[in-house]
């Protein structure tokens, strides 16, 4: 049996601010409990050195404001090319399986990056989405995301994606960051179905979450049937995490890496650093190893202190209903939106950017492309903390697009090169080029 | 005048050595049942060219332990382990019979779980009926706060006569509960027979009229006084292999990166010196498959020799005796290399017949199955190197600026060791396209560094500010910080260095310890809600290997 990748980067030299959850500490208990337990030294599992992501892999998936260099420190390239090291583990097969516990976390980071937003710059699980479809020729790829906090960021990216089956269960966006996960939220257009939300009600304890794993997730996955599966693997779920309200447990963690058995585990966000997070990093290691994990638990863990809110079943089981009809129903809908007539699908989005106190105006238009999920442009303005305001336009032809929208996002991009635009980007992902332009000057930069 | 003695697996080598000369040099076959004697004999045989009062230092590296653990001739010892939460307990495979209690304390030192009274009580009537005298206890997170395993060893001291009793905290302070219980495991068996030794080699001593200190090498390439090493047996091991690589540092003293080969009669091991420092393995020496927190040299061992014997079917790994140029029966490794390079080694024709009969059975001509041998005696060596080189460079990093300044190592040069390195180290330099360096006392550079190399002490101290608490290692000391609130990372690298220096007078190594420097500073605030809470640091201080003052290089 092959063993299992684990890449621990803690960035012990790395904080957003000296008393921010994202801090050099996040890891630091997670370091003593793994390494004592002598985890790394098991037959059962190989480690992994950290790796630096190319700015290309960045500008694969962002389009950075104004350039990638001006988003990313150091850390977030070690970050990124460190899910990128595990996922090239997993490929080359070298281990059955893969979990990157790195920092700085990514899933609230959206296609444009003007800055940080719950605590992401770029994101970690699209960089290595994208390049693994680059680099593997994989299409059909599955993100379930178990952070407690809505994956508002991986959801925009893949959203006009058909591909890319995105499944988010979190604590109900009516009561905590981003705000945002409902179920109405199910994909673009052409992208119908393959965003699944399930919004919980705070308290929610492994036997709800369970039961929308065995009931939704994992019937919605064996009927998609990706080419690989990746967990964004929050871990603010847990009853202890302080920015949340939740009340799954380490073990509730393990057995559901046990179901999902994902190719490859990402860390997202988790703050309880001494009361969850060793505890919870251990039972996903053991159960993507295959290792027992019945001796696990935290310290404080009292099962009968955890107990599912009343009504809360009743209200699981109807979401699951919903969403269930919603995957099932998806190629009903694109079908029908395709025939709608409309060239062009516009909408207007308001982006804001908590950590870096940033308002971004959004307009986006996609092509109703009869053939494919359609080109993408958008165009978005924001005033950066430094008091710059930038207004840019930017074109998206995904990895999958038909001969016309190739045809047409290039032209588009040309167009907008004579434009009054500060920046105009191109991200041809079929010729695997990223095009920008500072249109004052001309001067264009290609990666 | 020094003594360096090595006792290897198939050679005792030992040398007298004065003012950067060796005035004499002996190579014994070692009696694999007497090393004892082995060691006497070539002492003797050193001493006949001087005197016992002109002897100042004697330093031994010897297989005992390692051979001890490798045929499982340790003495019968219990293992007694408070795992607590975690890896089910099926997962620790240090021996089969391991006696599982309750307890456990978390990272911080925190008590979660109180040790059971009955259980213990339980033990102790397992302790007394079964008869056993030995007894390890390890714990997790003993390092953090020991007061478990304590409680275990003085129930057992208390109730149980003429028990002994090895806990984990006092043997290592470093995370990986396994590796510390293995280690603690095998120090309980080997401590006896280790003491019986140290005390047949001080009689031994004595009845020669020998006063000078004597030194034990250990695998980390410093030594240890004869006398302390008597509770730390297991940091013997692999000596061997550090003698050489540090006779290799002796001979060169420079900062260069160096890839040592010591070349035996049937094994060759590797070592990299970078920079003029020999290179550690990262996760300890291993002990019969186990992984250990015996601090040691990353050391590659090649079932591959100047003695290997060559046959039809190519070279085997075994010896049968010496090359048919220096009167073996069999060609070997070292013939192949001395017809095909026109070495001059012994008598050529001699080498020369040996091979005929294979090259007439294989019908090659003699120069072709030669040149065929040493390509590829070079080319296995060389991919082990590189393994070696790839391996150190995929160390896992834990921070961005390791990451960011990625490590690549590029070897200046070979530096040949044992009798055998003449033949074979030059035609692996020229395959890796780099120098080599093999000196007149290349035979016998593995006693050579035995005879000039300093102790060696590592301290770590580990605070917590917020639970006014501190461990230092060695020895499992734990405190409480007096001044908490205002407690820095001065203040910790003062208290590791106190503790230094106060073990390095134990161990009669003051003049040693002024040579010391931190190799580890973490500090991380602890930051709850919004507010910090407290401090933690880690700090780690060191008189890494080295050689002693008077050693200024060899003269030739």
């Amino acid at each position: 049996m092959k063993p299992t990748g684990i890449l621990f980067f803690p960035a012990f030299d790395w904080a957003i601010s000296p008393t921010h959850p994202e801090r050099e500490e996040r890891l630091l208990y997670t370091r003593d409990q793994i390494f004592e337990e002598g985890i790394m030294d098991l037959p059962q599992i190989k480690e992994y050195k950290p790796g630096l992501a190319s700015l290309k892999d960045i500008a694969r998936v962002h389009f950075c404001v104004p350039d990638v260099e001006a988003q990313i420190t150091e850390a977030h390239l070690v970050s990124a090319g460190s899910a990128l090291v595990m996922a090239d583990a997993v490929m080359k097969a070298e281990v059955k399986n893969g979990f990157a516990i790195i920092r700085p976390p990514g899933h609230h980071a959206m296609t444009v990056a003007h800055g940080n937003r719950g605590f992401c710059n770029i994101n970690n699980e699209a960089i290595m989405v994208e390049y693994l479809r680059q680099k593997y020729g994989l299409k059909r790829i599955a993100i379930v995301d178990t952070d407690v906090h809505h994956g508002d960021g991986t959801q925009e990216i893949f959203y006009h994606d058909p591909d890319v089956l995105f499944i988010s269960f979190h604590q109900d966006g009516r009561t905590l960051y981003p705000g945002s996960g409902f179920t109405e939220e199910a994909g673009g257009p052409l992208a119908y179905g393959t965003t699944i939300n399930i919004p919980l009600l705070p308290r929610t304890t492994d036997t709800g979450i369970h039961y929308v794993l065995d009931h939704l997730v994992m019937p919605i996955l064996d009927e998609f049937k990706p080419d690989i599966i990746v967990n964004s693997a929050g871990q603010d779920n847990h009853y202890s995490d302080p920015l949340a309200n939740m009340a799954f447990s380490a073990q509730g963690y393990a057995r559901l890496n046990e179901t999902l058995a994902p190719d490859i585990a990402v860390l997202e966000g988790g703050y309880s650093v001494e009361s969850a997070l060793p505890y919870i990093n251990m039972g996903i290691i053991m159960a993507m190893a295959g290792i027992d994990y019945s001796n696990l638990k935290e310290p404080d863990y009292n099962p009968s202190r955890l107990k599912e809110p009343g009504g809360n079943m009743e209200r699981i089981y109807k979401i699951v209903d919903t969403q269930l009809k919603t995957f099932r129903n998806r190629e009903e809908v694109i079908e029908k939106n395709r025939r709608s007539g409309e060239l062009f699908k516009s909408s207007r989005e308001h982006i804001f950017y908590d950590t870096d106190y940033i308002n971004e105006d959004q307009r986006n238009e996609l092509r109703l492309c009869p053939e494919c999920g359609g080109f993408r442009v958008i165009i978005s303005t924001a005033q950066h903390p430094n008091g710059k305001r930038y207004h840019i336009a930017c074109v998206q032809l995904p990895i999958f697009a038909c001969k016309s929208c190739q045809e047409q996002a290039r032209d588009a991009y040309k167009t907008f090169n004579n434009s009054t635009y500060d920046m105009v980007y191109l991200q041809d992902r079929v010729k695997d080029q990223y095009k920008s332009i500072i249109t004052r000057t001309g001067e264009e930069r290609v990666l | 005048m020094l003594i360096g003695i090595d006792v290897g697996g198939t050679f005792t080598d030992g040398v007298l050595f004065n003012d950067g000369e060796i005035v004499t040099s002996v190579k014994k076959p070692t009696e694999e049942g007497n090393l004892k004697n082995s060691l006497l004999q070539v002492l003797d045989e050193l001493m006949v060219k001087d005197d016992a009062a002109n002897i100042k230092r004697i330093v031994l590296s010897t297989t005992l332990v390692t051979n001890l653990l490798a045929t499982g001739r340790g003495e019968k010892t219990a293992l007694v382990l408070l795992p607590g939460y975690g890896l089910p307990h099926d997962s620790y495979d240090i021996t089969e019979d391991i006696y599982f209690l309750k307890g456990a304390v978390d990272f911080r030192g925190r008590e979660i779980e109180r040790p059971d009274n009955k259980e213990i009580d339980l033990l102790l009537d397992w302790i007394k009926s079964s008869g056993s005298n030995r007894i390890a206890v390890a714990a997790k997170f003993s390092n953090r706060n020991n007061v478990h395993e304590k409680l275990i060893k003085n129930r057992i001291l208390e109730e149980c006569d003429g028990v002994h009793v090895s806990i984990s905290s006092e043997i290592s302070a470093k995370l990986n509960f396994p590796r510390r219980a293995a280690t603690t495991y095998y120090t309980a068996m080997t401590i006896s027979p280790w003491n019986r030794f140290v005390d047949e080699i001080e009689a031994a001593l004595n009845d020669r009229g020998i006063e000078a200190e004597v030194q034990v090498l250990k695998a980390d390439g410093g030594t240890i006084p004869l006398q302390a090493s008597r509770s730390k047996p297991c940091e013997t091991v692999f000596s061997g292999p550090a003698a050489s690589t540090m006779g290799g540092l002796a001979l060169t003293l420079d900062d260069l990166n160096s890839v040592v080969v010591d070349v035996g009669g049937t094994t060759t091991d590797l070592s990299l010196i970078i920079a003029g420092e020999p290179l550690y393995a990262s996760r300890g020496a291993v002990i019969d498959k186990k992984l250990t927190h015996v601090n040691s040299f990353a050391v590659s061992s090649i079932p591959l020799g100047g003695d290997s014997v060559i046959t039809t079917k190519g070279v085997q790994p075994y010896r049968i005796g010496p090359a048919a140029c220096f009167g073996g029966e069999k060609p070997t490794v070292t013939d192949a290399f001395n017809i095909h390079l026109n070495l001059n080694l012994g008598d050529v024709s001699k080498s020369e017949i040996s091979m005929e009969e294979i090259a007439a059975h294989k019908k090659m001509d003699m120069g072709q199955l030669c040149s065929q041998i040493v390509a590829d005696v070079t080319k296995r060596l060389f991919s082990a190197i590189k393994e070696m080189f790839l391996q150190w460079e995929n160390e896992p990093a834990y921070k961005v600026w390791e990451v960011i300044n990625q490590r690549k190592f590029t070897p200046d040069r070979v530096i040949g060791i044992g009798a055998a390195a003449p033949a074979m180290i030059p035609a692996l330099a020229e395959l890796m396209q780099v120098e080599y360096f093999i000196h007149t006392y290349s035979p016998v550079a593995n006693a050579l560094g035995a005879s000039v190399v300093r102790p060696t002490l590592t301290v770590v101290l580990h605070a917590d500010t917020q639970s006014k608490k501190y461990t230092l290692d060695p020895g499992g000391k734990t405190g409480e910080l007096e001044k908490p609130k205002s407690y820095q990372l001065n203040h910790a690298k003062d208290m590791a260095l106190q503790h230094l220096l106060t073990v390095g007078q134990e161990l009669g190594m003051e003049d040693y310890t002024a040579d010391c420097e931190f190799f580890l500073e973490e500090q991380f605030n602890m930051i709850r809600g919004w507010d910090r809470v407290g401090k933690l640091f880690e700090v780690g201080i060191q008189v890494a290997p080295g050689f002693i003052k008077e050693f200024k290089g060899v003269k030739i």
